[in-house]
């Protein structure tokens, strides 16, 4: 995973949506493309989200996360498409299995990355404490979002230091590669954890008075468009249930 | 403002950074100075203040500490933060938010102060200490000077009476010393009391009115600014303490190393998305034999020049050539090494020794068991590499890397945070590593190179402003760039 991809750098954010929306967003794609819900007939609403995901990752300026997500989406469509009608036996399973897997995870993922490279940690509390969740769940939820980027710098050191030490893939030790990346992770991690709650300590955090914020956010008309259309998508659902459609 | 009555504290796991029977009374609007060897309860003493002990450090504690009136042990812990805002060493650690405006009004959210006056704050504070340009940034993308500015400005914004610095400038480079200088003048003028715990002292003789030298644990002299510099340099080095005045340095003499030259060719490297490259070196000698220090500002493309050195950076075009041989940059991956300036990264197994085999090239028993000597790891063989001290931990890195043959070893900033007496020993084992190597070191503490280097490189731009033997003239040259920085400063955007 490349460093830059879950920052959240504060300006030149493209368009700029509520981070409630941004969880619907989520919720939405999740549900439709992962979780197949509504079954065939909803089978149309799929290209539709994933579209939205990949216009949402590129008015973020994610350049390069919208190409390979387009490219992975693309190739997994195009092996279903060609690939599966030529292939038999096992390795047809197999193909249908991970064509299967990666067209509707990547969807989910692609979204999830918009997310928390888009949001920054006091936007993403404000929008918490405006939905009245309690600080319990808040705090560390935030504090995730702060630590995925440091974990990624963590990595790309150790990753550094591997190669300088001539540690590589192969001979069979993968379970010895994992073991001396995962051990300096969890150590450093762990350390900056402790320090990283120590400083928020200090600054007053977690006290009982009523935390303000000064994180302007609040619903425009981008967002209502969003909302609209994931609430026409679900209610959609909800009425072929009860048999309406 | 600050009382100790007999505060004796012992951490629940560790032994070292326990305090006995200390008394103290700090006035307001003083600004103290603590100081003392590695370990000797500096860290601990300013966790007091602050709260962290008793609440989020677990010991046992016994005595009174009193602040602004209150007895920490009593308050919260953001009751206390109210009172006393802190600086941490680590900046990397020690924000909660990913963007700095964010962060610099972290503080106040907590406080629950209104929006409209936390705007207000957070303009007045990034203000004071230079930083109006750094607001709306990622934390990511900052130096580490910029990221203790910001650390700074959103402690001011909580508007503490009482400030407490642990090692502020372990990280920072000449002019983020200079500003944060400037930074704690300013708090002072506000009739702030200060209190910082810090190994480098040239840069607060003119700043703190009073000294406390702490020794295991126990205030072993509480003296005026006034007094501790009549203390004579041979006092100091008994005291295991740092240098006060950058004047008193002088270079220790080496028979120059004549001989073999290592030459850098076309060493340009420019990340993706950001167009001025970032090293931009035509053609750079250097001695092959010998210690070599690359000094220069934070961004001036030091940490870019060793990894691309070390052949840490993919497409990276350039070459080096020693003699008639010429490495690329995969051969320069197998030939070099950079020992991290946080070691735990490069450190995998689950014991010294297991450590010092991984990656062993060709090296024999016999070379194992004198590297092992050499470093004084012998001893620690059987000990897991994560519970080692900083030092060790260092010395490991060290022996791995002599082990699997590397030649030329790059360290990055090897004694930040280091008292005299490790300081020295640091630089000891540079300069003896030096002999049989190319060592290059990235430092910004010019008392270690004047102890172990021969020759040095300086870098500003991603390029080479300067490069001399350090000799009697070299020396001169040195200490002007350690007391007066690069005064102009063009800011990025």
């Amino acid at each position: 995973m490349s460093l830059g991809i879950l920052q959240t750098t504060g300006q030149q954010r493209g368009m700029i949506l509520d981070p409630r929306t941004k969880l619907l967003l989520l919720i939405t794609v999740s549900t439709f493309v992962l979780g197949g819900l509504g079954g065939e007939k909803f089978s149309s609403v799929i290209p539709a989200l994933c579209l939205i995901t990949l216009i949402l990752l590129l008015t973020a300026g994610r350049i390069k996360a919208a190409v390979i997500y387009l490219a992975a989406y693309l190739a997994a469509w195009l092996a279903a498409l060609l690939l599966l009608p030529q292939l038999s036996g096992p390795l047809y399973f197999l193909v249908l299995g991970s064509v299967g897997i990666f067209s509707r995870v990547m969807p989910g993922v692609a979204m999830g990355v918009y997310v928390v490279s888009t949001t920054t940690v006091s936007e993403f509390t404000a929008a918490m404490q405006r939905m009245h969740i309690s600080e319990k769940i808040i705090i560390p939820f935030s504090v995730m979002f702060r630590f995925f980027p440091t974990v990624g710098e963590e990595f790309s050191a150790i990753n550094a230091a591997m190669r300088m030490r001539g540690i590589s893939f192969g001979g069979g030790r993968i379970g010895k590669m994992l073991e001396y990346r995962l051990v300096p992770l969890l150590t450093c991690s762990a350390r900056i954890g402790e320090e990283l709650s120590a400083a928020a300590l200090t600054r007053g955090l977690g006290g009982n008075v009523k935390r303000t914020n000064i994180c302007c956010i609040g619903f425009k008309m981008q967002d209502v468009i969003f909302i609209a259309l994931c609430f026409t998508a679900f209610a959609a659902v909800a009425l072929v249930y009860l048999g309406v459609l | 403002m600050i009382e100790f009555k007999n505060v004796s504290f012992k951490y629940a796991n560790a032994d070292s950074g326990s305090l006995q029977n200390i008394s103290l009374r700090v006035r307001k609007g003083e600004c103290v100075l603590l100081c003392g060897q590695s370990g000797c309860g500096k860290t601990t003493l300013t966790r007091l203040i602050n709260g962290l002990i008793p609440h989020y450090y677990e010991g046992e504690l016994s005595g009174e500490v009193v602040v602004g009136g209150l007895d920490v042990r009593d308050i919260e812990l953001y009751d206390t933060a109210r009172i006393v805002g802190s600086v941490f060493q680590n900046p990397r650690s020690q924000f909660f938010c990913v963007d700095t405006t964010g962060e610099i009004a972290f503080g106040c959210e907590n406080l629950g102060l209104p929006p409209d006056e936390i705007e207000e704050r957070v303009k007045l504070s990034s203000r004071e200490m230079g930083a109006i340009n750094l607001l709306g940034r990622s934390i990511f993308q900052l130096s580490g000077g910029e990221k203790q500015k910001i650390a700074c400005a959103s402690v001011s914004a909580m508007r503490p009476e009482v400030f407490v610095l642990d090692e502020p400038t372990s990280n920072l480079d000449i002019n983020a010393i200079h500003d944060l200088k400037e930074t704690i003048r300013l708090w002072k003028k506000e009739g702030k009391t200060i209190i910082i715990a810090e190994h480098r002292l040239y840069w607060l003789t003119e700043l703190c009115d009073r000294v406390i030298y702490l020794r295991n644990g126990e205030i072993e002299c509480d003296m005026p600014m006034r007094e501790f510099c009549r203390i004579t340099p041979e006092g100091l080095r008994k005291l295991s303490l740092r240098t006060r005045s950058l004047k008193e340095l002088c270079y220790r003499k080496v028979s120059s190393q004549a001989g073999e030259y290592l030459t850098l060719q076309n060493y340009r490297y420019s990340y993706r998305g950001s167009m001025p490259p970032v090293l931009d070196i035509q053609e750079a000698v250097l001695p092959k034999k010998g210690v070599i220090a690359i000094i220069g500002n934070n961004g001036a493309g030091k940490s870019t020049l060793s990894k691309c050195l070390c052949g840490l950076q993919k497409r990276f075009g350039g070459h080096c050539r020693c003699g008639s041989a010429v490495y690329s940059r995969r051969q320069m991956l197998k030939k070099s090494y950079l020992v991290m300036q946080d070691v735990n990264h490069q450190l995998f197994c689950e014991s010294v020794e297991e450590e010092l085999r991984l990656g062993m090239d060709g090296a024999d028993e016999k070379e194992l068991v004198r590297v092992m000597d050499s470093l004084e790891l012998t001893a620690l063989k059987e000990r897991h590499p994560m519970s080692l001290s900083g030092g060790q931990k260092q010395r490991v890195a060290i022996a791995s890397a002599l082990l699997a043959g590397k030649e030329f070893l790059v360290f990055d900033e090897p004694t930040s945070g280091l008292d005299f007496y490790h300081m020295e020993r640091t630089a000891k084992l540079l300069f003896s590593l030096g002999r049989e190597k190319t060592v290059l070191i990235i430092t910004h503490d010019p008392e270690l190179i004047v102890r172990c280097c021969d020759y040095v490189l300086h870098m500003e731009w991603g390029g080479v402003k300067e490069q001399y033997q350090l000799n009697e003239a070299g020396l001169l040259k040195l200490r002007y760039f350690f007391e007066n920085g690069e005064r102009k400063r063009i800011s990025v955007e």
